[in-house]
């Protein structure tokens, strides 16, 4: 059997000089969500690898903000760069992550970003 | 020699008794109708996705990085720049291919120069035998 082949440099060749996400700029078409958009994060199975963490799914979130065009991470980890999607900045109210969350803190929220993959409108 | 090297696996022994999956029961080998799906998405779960683990508050250190920390950053880098991996694969690898115990269990660097070592073994730039052979040359000079 002779060894798999694997295409080492497409990455790095079109991330130098640019810097990435910078390089996936434009690839992933017009986005689904705009700022200020009710979410939810869906649970899709997580097999392999995700870093879609688990307390946000199914929770409601607001768009705060666009950040860039990547390929979703559980692609990139084995380099398959051809589904470029767009990475939002969500802001999650911690009363609805932590059902324990001190009522106190009521207003305590957490932003992260996700791919649009894992987003469905509410 | 010998002696010495039963007496560190004894030790060895001994720490791996400490070791325990993350989910205590009975049996390490379940049948298949033992395991539902709330056990299959526990024990499957991203080591690296600790939101909502229970831990208790550690003392914050400043501690400069040591030599062999940027050396092992440097190195990882440079497997990037060459194309062997990119960040995503390289976090992969360090925070999740590696399991549990030894996410939790090992130092951040040490999880990246481990993780260096097996990208080249599994993308076959060196053969596991040459490592291994590599690793016993080193460390005989400091014995």
């Amino acid at each position: 059997m002779s060894k798999p082949h694997y295409d080492r440099e497409h990455h790095v060749k079109k991330a130098t000089g640019i810097g990435d996400p910078q390089c996936f700029k434009g690839e992933a078409g017009p986005p689904k969500f705009k700022v200020g958009d009710k979410v939810r994060v869906r649970d899709l199975p997580d097999i392999f690898y995700s870093r879609t963490q688990v307390y946000t799914r199914g929770a409601e979130a607001t768009v705060a903000e666009l950040v860039y065009e990547s390929p979703a991470p559980e692609d990139e980890a084995w380099d398959n760069t051809e589904n470029v999607v767009w990475f939002y900045s969500l802001i999650f109210k911690q009363k609805d992550l932590w059902p324990d969350y001190p009522d106190a803190f009521a207003n305590d929220t957490l932003e992260t970003e996700l791919p649009e993959r894992w987003l469905e409108p509410l | 020699m010998s002696s010495s090297v039963r007496h560190k696996v004894m030790k060895h022994l001994e720490i791996v008794k400490q070791l325990q999956p993350s989910l205590h029961y009975e049996t390490h080998a379940p049948a298949p109708d033992q395991i539902d799906n709330e056990h299959y998405r526990a024990y499957t779960r991203m080591s690296h996705d600790v939101g909502g683990e229970p831990d208790v508050p550690i003392t914050w250190e400043e501690k400069e990085e040591e030599v062999w920390e940027h050396n092992t950053f440097v190195t990882c880098e440079v497997l990037a720049w060459r194309g062997v991996w990119n960040a995503e694969e390289r976090r992969r690898r360090q925070n999740v291919d590696v399991g549990q115990t030894q996410y939790l269990g090992l130092p951040y660097y040490g999880r990246w120069l481990l993780t260096a070592a097996r990208i080249l073994v599994d993308k076959q730039y060196i053969t596991v035998t040459e490592l291994s052979d590599k690793i016993d040359e080193v460390r005989k000079r400091y014995e």
